[in-house]
């Protein structure tokens, strides 16, 4: 029994980090850009199919683990500067549009590319096995996705709080014709955002490649979570997302435990409870982010 | 017989002129050239007889590697008999399911319809195949050659004169093996499934032979169909106490399942086995050595070593250069099966082809294969297989290990 609740509590905790890294940059990008970006799943896929590719022809998870999301990044950064930047300031309907459309060419081009088959990354030797925790043998890997996801989100936030770009976002956001007034391109400020975004959906594309199959699919499944995150959250939030995706990662986990037909259910009950009684969300603005 | 003059050679699938079998030769010129497709007469006005098959099949979406694999099987056969069977050329059309049970009825009305085929070619979902039986029942135009969709139920509630599976269904790949299990490996299992139709179909048919054989199943855990992450399922089969699990998961979930229960070292406590889409050519590169000591049941091995088999394999490697696997070979017996029925029953009349492959015997890759003419479900051998170490192009294959011959299957009150 205790076994047992050790066990979810972890996998909750590792699924929330997991979930907390592209949660963020969908929330970044909607934070600083205004630009609901449904492009962000594919993007995710992109890093696990980036990854499995680099890591099977040069045999290392750990370049995998850096090349990966960079390449992501220059998607990103292509995206932005050729078809975003032109559309800032206009309905939301547009970026919706257009993100959609990169969803489904992104992921109609690796389906032509790979083919439809499942892959996988195959686990560094250093990371192997497992360790006890109490009575619970837990692996390695796993752990280790924990772990390093907490330090990234720690110092993305740190990054945000505490660091000048994390300020000069904030500042452009905020104010962007000041911004510009101050002889600050702000255009190549968001384009930084945007690939900042890209490139933590593409790092947990490739850390949970090794444990999840990578397939075609695969976007498309997680961008609904991440937008339940988002919202219930607070759009634009990074503080919301980071709590409401542990959170979310402990409801899906323990849910299993309770009723595995429920799970969705419970998430998307939880979104609704939660904009019923706060309609922006935990961290939300009254006021247009 | 429904077969039409080989009049038109314009591309059928792009036109709209809603082409019906009793049209004369003077409507039909009249209305090619007015879409404009005069130009193409010159070398179209043979006459002869021509063989039309429709995939329903899905070419977009998760399943359409499977869909791909059957095309590709089918379409080998044909080059193997230069395109034509009975000294008839056969023509193939594709049309998307998607895997969606509304595109499934469109799609077959399309084909037997407007394209009026002579052979049905699909699909790959069992939700799509219950759909299509009433359309294809009161068409009653075209054989069916059901190349992947194993739901028991079509042939429950179907029964259809017109309706052959070429593949499997899903008590032949569940109960044969329970058997097998209680005598080699362990008589208290854990039955372990994805919670869908074909899932449960699974479980409940290894249950019910596995307690027949005097075996004990102790647990049973269903997860969701798509789940990601199987941590918390798996404390639920490690706490069962089972020596063994019997498994139901395919595609994805089978790649992400079989890895996390080497990931918590369930392989050493317990045997994993399994429907053979566990453990498949479609998920063992992904799941590589996590999978190993695995067994599961199918009724087709690429790597069985037989003349037929591996002419079969090194055919289909040469012209696809990908390696064969199940959906494959089940496309190639449909355009085995279809062959059959137009040679002996001497045209392409559904009713006259139906009674004439009832009860046919094929040449098939994955052994002896024939139909039971009572219910139309293929009698074949079932595989068991246990993954070993290859050094092959891929870190593991599948190994059989023991055949179970001629394995026929309940009627569920079908009678033909």
């Amino acid at each position: 029994m205790v076994e047992t609740i050790l066990r979810a509590t972890l996998l909750g905790l590792q699924l929330g980090v997991t979930l907390a890294l592209i949660a963020a940059g969908l929330t970044l990008i909607f934070g600083m850009l205004d630009v609901i970006n449904f492009a962000h799943g594919a993007l995710y896929m992109l890093g696990a199919y980036f990854g499995a590719v680099i890591a099977a022809e040069l045999g290392s998870f750990w370049l995998a683990l850096v090349l990966a999301p960079l390449f992501v990044g220059v998607v990103g950064a292509a995206i932005e500067v050729l078809s975003l930047r032109p559309l800032y300031g206009r309905n939301p309907l547009y970026h919706i549009l257009l993100t959609f459309g990169f969803a489904i060419m992104i992921q109609g081009t690796v389906l032509q590319v790979w083919g439809g088959q499942a892959r996988r990354i195959a686990r560094p030797d250093l990371l192997t096995g497992s360790v006890a925790i109490g009575s619970l043998n837990y692996p390695l890997y796993r752990l280790f996705v924990l772990v390093v996801g907490t330090i990234l989100i720690v110092a993305i936030w740190l990054a945000i709080e505490r660091s000048n770009f994390g300020i000069l976002m904030r500042a452009s956001a905020h104010d962007t014709e000041m911004v510009n007034a101050l002889g600050i391109d702000v255009s190549k400020v968001f384009t930084g955002v945007f690939v900042f975004g890209a490139v933590l959906a593409g790092l947990a594309g490739v850390l949970l490649a090794v444990s999840r199959s990578v397939n075609p699919g695969m976007g498309m499944g997680i961008i609904i979570e991440a937008f339940v995150i988002v919202v219930i959250g607070g759009l634009g939030s990074f503080r919301g997302a980071v709590y409401t995706a542990l959170l979310i990662g402990l409801v899906t986990s323990y849910g299993a435990l309770i009723a595995p037909t429920l799970t969705e259910l419970f998430l998307f009950g939880l979104m609704a409870v939660v904009l019923m009684i706060k309609p922006n969300g935990f961290f939300g603005t009254t006021e247009a982010a | 017989m429904v077969r039409r003059p080989t009049g038109e050679c314009g591309n059928r699938a792009g036109s709209n002129r809603a082409s019906t079998p009793t049209i004369s030769r003077r409507q039909y010129l009249a209305g090619s050239a007015a879409v404009g497709v005069g130009s193409a007469f010159a070398g179209c006005l043979g006459g002869e007889d021509r063989l039309t098959v429709g995939y329903a099949l899905p070419f977009t979406g998760t399943y359409a590697i499977l869909g791909e694999s059957i095309v590709n099987g089918f379409e080998l056969y044909l080059e193997q008999n230069d395109g034509e069977i009975d000294g008839e050329e056969v023509e193939t059309i594709e049309r998307d399911t998607e895997a969606d049970t509304n595109r499934g009825v469109d799609v077959t009305r399309e084909l037997l319809v407007e394209e009026q085929v002579d052979a049905l070619v699909g699909p790959v979902s069992s939700a799509v195949a219950i759909t299509m039986m009433q359309t294809i029942e009161n068409e009653a135009s075209a054989i069916w050659l059901n190349a992947n969709a194993g739901d028991y139920r079509v042939t429950e509630e179907g029964c259809l004169n017109y309706h052959f599976r070429t593949s499997f269904n899903d008590w032949q790949t569940s109960a044969p093996l329970a058997g097998w299990v209680y005598n080699n490996v362990a008589d208290t299992v854990c039955l372990a499934y994805a919670d869908y139709a074909f899932g449960q179909n699974s479980k409940n048919f290894f249950r019910e032979a596995f307690e027949d054989a005097g075996g004990e199943v102790v647990a049973e855990v269903g997860a969701p169909l798509g789940t990601d992450d199987y941590s918390t399922y798996l404390g639920d089969i490690e706490n069962s106490g089972a020596d063994a699990v019997f498994s139901f998961f395919a595609g994805s979930d089978a790649v992400n399942y079989i890895t996390d229960f080497a990931d918590y070292g369930l392989n050493e406590e317990m045997t994993q086995t399994g429907s053979g889409f566990l453990l498949s050519e479609d998920t063992l590169p992904a799941q590589g050595e996590a999978a190993l000591g695995m067994y599961s049941l199918l009724h087709y091995a690429p790597t069985q070593e037989t003349d037929r088999n591996t002419e079969f394999v090194e055919n289909y490697r040469d012209a696809y250069d990908s390696s064969a696997n199940v959906y494959a070979c089940q496309g190639y017996d449909s355009a085995q099966a279809f062959a059959a029925a137009v040679e002996e029953s001497g045209g392409s009349d559904p009713n006259e082809m139906a009674d004439a492959l009832g009860g046919t015997e094929l040449d098939s890759p994955r052994g002896s294969f024939r139909f039971n003419p009572e219910t139309h479900e293929p009698i074949q051998n079932l595989y068991v297989r246990e993954v070993v170490a290859s050094d092959g192009e891929q870190p593991v294959e599948n190994q059989v290990v023991e055949t179970i011959e001629g394995v026929e299957s309940p009627s569920w009150g079908c009678s033909l």
